[in-house]
């Protein structure tokens, strides 16, 4: 009777998930909170994160460590998001206290990278997952691989197992409905027990802990951070530093930059110097300061000279802030000059120059001024 | 009686809402009955309504705004470039398809798909044919309207959204077939494109981005499991040469994509601008944009047809603005590199080989500490179309010289999915102007702001090219010297490429920016 019950059970969720894919039906509910948390700087990131290439809705339901977060950013800043540094200031640090990391959920239930998936995917349960690896350690890890990507090439090619990444039985698998329809039929296990007899709560957990190594493959999974970037020579770096590079001519590394390598990790270190807007996070610490703004100088014909942080300057108009803030704006014309001055413009002439080798080097000598 | 029965035949003829494929075969006029205008690419106006000499008294006629959310509590954005016939204008986000009267920007329906999920980030829009329209929907279907009511038809299933794929791209109508491509690089799966019957919705052919097993293209893998997990979506538009019979579109990056170290190799056929025969769906030519990517540089941009002339040669050829920061012209009858350049900064590659295919550095490639590349991820151009003007002989794209810093993140042995991603950077966004016949950038405009994928571009027969900067204006510029001569700022970032026709006698053009369109037009003396 048990038996008969579980057999129907299991063949009810077959054919809801087998109906997923089939001729449009009663759409499956939505899942619930394609929206962002209320709080301070959701104004903004609404704003700047849905101002063109994407909607907001992009970044709902998504959870990032802070480090990953700031990466985020700087990468959209790079692909031209606009905003002032204020405003990227909040969008991080919304994004860093609203959305943290979440286990294993990137890629299932529509909340993957910009919604990827299905709306009624697999859903995967961080505590399920860890049971589940239990049963895979147990049962499955000799053939399948550390990482459910098939067997390792130290086996001969009979013994190795399937990718379960890859998997079709994997990937259409609602909760162990499939998993454990294909278990059912019999597959070895390391243990000799029949896979017939890993059912209910056991199934529903090695269903858990195999979707989460699908979404640990995923651009959004948890594992999105460099290995190690301090592999450069200090000695040449600080050569690089004092000569080539030219970074004297602004810093010093007893001034600005004293103890900088105790400040930031040699990731952020790494991006800060190749790309000084990065917003980056000190070690243990806040979020580093804003970059400096571009400024402006404006001269009228016959008028005076008016100074201040660049506000809007494109091919018809522009407009800045003066010191005292005053805000200034001008239709363009041929006698209107116009002089712009970026303070970082000597690191973004130093892109065309850099060797990967320089880059690496100065991260290896700013790392080591501690 | 006659008469009056004549006269109501031609009434009929004239307002009901059909297209007669022939309009794709020549730039259009009186509408913009295509994703890309006409078959051929080029997103060129024969009209002379709107000039450089006159661009500044364009006005605004209408607005349209959408008022609808994107699979989320967020407003939708218009990506989609409008198809206008007979009037009406059809245009889309996910899910949802709009006609509206192309003259006054009224809406007469709004069609809405119950959606299954999958990835929501923009729509192309639509493919007309007869009464009928044809879009593709983020849940994988292909869905068929009829133009007057927005009625479904029928829709056909294409990909299969638990395996991440989804659908964006505006399909395409070539003879009695519906070309449809495919979207979706999150997990190692293949690509691939498909035709469907125009009436029945039936699959007539899927011809799969990757070559036969056993082939001399099956070599630049390590093998079928590679191969068959490698990648290569088709989510670019698609142009076709009715002369030559041949389709002609780009496939997407190799998976997995960043993480490469398990499909060594040139990767065939991902990363290439493929020819083919749109009646049997089998392949004529390929030639590869990016020879073994890492970069996740889709060669997915239009190959735009351009009949030209070549050392006083008249040649039928094809020119891509890559994303990877190179501009090919090809023979398009037979795939054979005509001359390979630069189009913004690129310092991945080491050189060319004999096909005119950029050699890719292996220093270049991502790296566990890290490799500063140009272009950035978002790619020296993007989805956003480009134009060609044969008035002007150049080829416009809104183009960025870009830098971030590429890394490896999973170093184990089998890499799977992504492994790796970019970082950071700093982009410059930059119009440029491409003679064809050498592949030299004859203008450039630089915007004094970011790059990023931008807007798309649009050149006509009044010396005009449009094309948005990164600070929300909609920009027209004098097409032989890039001098910019008339804006208006769309209060948020130019979000499709955009389009132009004729009614009455005013030329309008019509531009998306977030969730507004709006339609300019020079009105008629």
């Amino acid at each position: 009777m048990k038996l008969a019950y579980r057999a129907l059970f299991l063949a009810t969720v077959f054919v809801a998930a087998v109906n997923a894919q089939g001729p449009r039906g009663v759409p499956p509910a939505k899942p619930a909170g394609r929206t962002l948390p209320d709080a301070p700087g959701r104004d903004t990131v609404v704003r700047v994160c849905g101002a063109t290439c994407h909607g907001p809705e992009i970044v709902a339901g998504k959870g990032y460590s802070r480090d990953n977060w700031s990466a985020v950013v700087n990468g959209m800043i790079a692909r031209g998001a606009k905003a002032n540094a204020t405003e990227f200031g909040e969008v991080v640090d919304y994004l860093v206290k609203n959305l943290p990391p979440r286990t294993g959920s990137a890629g299932t239930g529509g909340a993957g990278f910009i919604g990827a998936g299905p709306d009624d995917a697999h859903v995967v349960d961080g505590e399920g997952a860890q049971r589940g690896q239990s049963i895979y350690v147990a049962e499955c890890i000799t053939c399948h691989g550390n990482r459910g990507r098939g067997g390792p090439d130290s086996l001969p090619r009979a013994q190795q197992g399937a990718d379960l990444v890859r998997s079709l039985v994997v990937l259409k698998d609602r909760s162990g409905a499939l998993i454990g329809d294909f278990l059912r039929k019999g597959h070895p296990m390391q243990s000799g027990k029949s896979s017939a007899s890993i059912i209910g709560k056991d199934l529903v957990d090695l269903s858990h802990f195999l979707h989460l190594k699908v979404t640990d493959t995923l651009r959004s999974g948890p594992f999105n951070t460099p290995v190690n970037v301090l592999t450069g020579n200090v000695k040449e770096g600080e050569a690089y530093f004092n000569g080539a590079g030219g970074c004297t001519k602004c810093h010093s590394v007893t001034g600005d930059l004293a103890g900088v390598g105790k400040k930031y990790e040699p990731v952020a270190l790494q991006q800060k110097f190749l790309f000084p807007r990065t917003f980056a996070f000190a070690r243990g610490g806040g979020r580093a300061a804003a970059g400096k703004p571009t400024t402006l100088t404006v001269t009228p014909a016959g008028g005076k000279a008016v100074s201040g942080v660049l506000v809007h300057l494109d091919d018809f108009n522009v407009s800045l802030r003066d010191s005292s803030g005053e805000y200034f704006s001008w239709k363009r014309t041929a006698s209107l000059k116009v002089e712009r001055n970026d303070p970082y413009a000597e690191h973004v002439a130093l892109l065309d120059k850099y060797t990967d080798k320089n880059i690496h080097d100065t991260v290896a000598y700013l790392e080591s001024i501690k | 009686m006659r008469i009056a029965f004549a006269l109501s035949f031609l009434a009929a003829a004239a307002f009901a809402q059909t297209l007669d494929p022939a309009k794709l075969t020549k730039a259009p006029t009186d509408s913009w009955p295509s994703f890309n205008g006409d078959y051929s690419g080029r997103r060129f106006s024969p009209l002379t309504g709107v000039r450089a000499d006159n661009v500044n008294a364009l006005s605004l006629g209408w607005v349209h705004r959408i008022n609808v959310t994107n699979n989320s509590t967020f407003p939708g954005t218009i990506k989609s470039s409008p198809v206008v016939v007979d009037g009406v204008m059809y245009f889309t986000i996910p899910d949802h398809v709009w006609a509206i009267d192309a003259r006054t920007g009224r809406e007469l329906w709004h069609h809405t798909w119950p959606s299954r999920g999958g990835i929501h980030i923009g729509n192309r829009g639509v493919a007309a044919m007869g009464k009928w329209l044809y879009y593709v929907t983020p849940d994988c279907n292909l869905v068929s309207l009829d133009a007057k009511d927005g009625k479904e038809r029928w829709h056909k299933q294409i990909c299969d959204p638990d395996l991440l794929y989804f659908a964006s791209a505006a399909p395409l109508v070539v003879g009695n077939h519906v070309i449809a491509g495919i979207s979706g690089d999150d997990l190692d799966v293949p690509g691939y494109i498909e035709a469907h019957d125009p009436e029945t919705g039936e699959r007539q052919w899927r011809w799969y981005t990757y070559p036969e097993p056993g082939s001399a293209e099956a070599k630049s893998w390590p093998s079928v499991e590679a191969m068959m997990h490698g990648g290569g979506m088709t989510w670019g538009s698609t142009t076709y040469d009715p002369e030559l019979n041949l389709l002609y579109f780009g496939t997407g990056n190799p998976q997995p994509v960043i993480a490469h170290k398990g499909r060594m190799g040139d990767n065939l056929y991902t990363e290439c601008i493929i020819a083919l025969n749109p009646d049997t769906g089998k392949m004529k030519w390929y030639f590869q944009s990016s020879p073994h990517d890492t970069h996740d540089w889709d060669a997915n941009q239009t190959a735009v047809l351009i009949d030209g002339v070549i050392d006083g040669r008249p040649r039928k050829l094809i020119a891509q603005a890559a994303r990877n920061g190179y501009f090919f012209v090809l023979d398009r009858a037979t795939g054979k590199n005509v001359s390979t350049t630069t189009f913004a900064k690129a310092n991945w590659a080491k050189g060319l080989d004999a096909k005119g295919q950029p050699i890719p550095d292996p220093a270049k490639f991502p790296q566990l500490d890290g490799a500063l590349v140009s272009p950035n991820q978002a790619g020296a151009a993007n989805w956003p179309p480009p134009s060609f003007s044969p008035a002007t002989g150049l080829f416009y794209v809104n183009a960025s010289n870009a830098y971030s810093v590429y890394y490896i993140y999973d170093d184990t042995d089998k890499p799977e999915g992504w492994g790796g991603n970019d970082r950071g950077g700093h982009s410059e966004g930059v119009l440029q102007a491409i003679d064809y016949k050498t592949g030299k950038i004859k203008w450039s405009h630089p915007w004094n702001g970011p790059g990023g994928p931008r807007s798309g571009v649009l050149s006509t027969a009044g010396n005009v090219v449009f094309a948005a900067d990164p600070f929300n204006n909609f920009v027209a510029l004098n097409a032989t010297t890039g001098q910019p001569l008339w804006r208006c700022n769309l209060g948020a970032g130019m979000s499709n490429g955009p389009i132009s026709y004729e009614l009455d006698g005013s030329q309008y053009v019509v531009v998306a920016a977030g969730d507004t369109l709006f339609g300019f037009v020079m009105n008629a003396k």
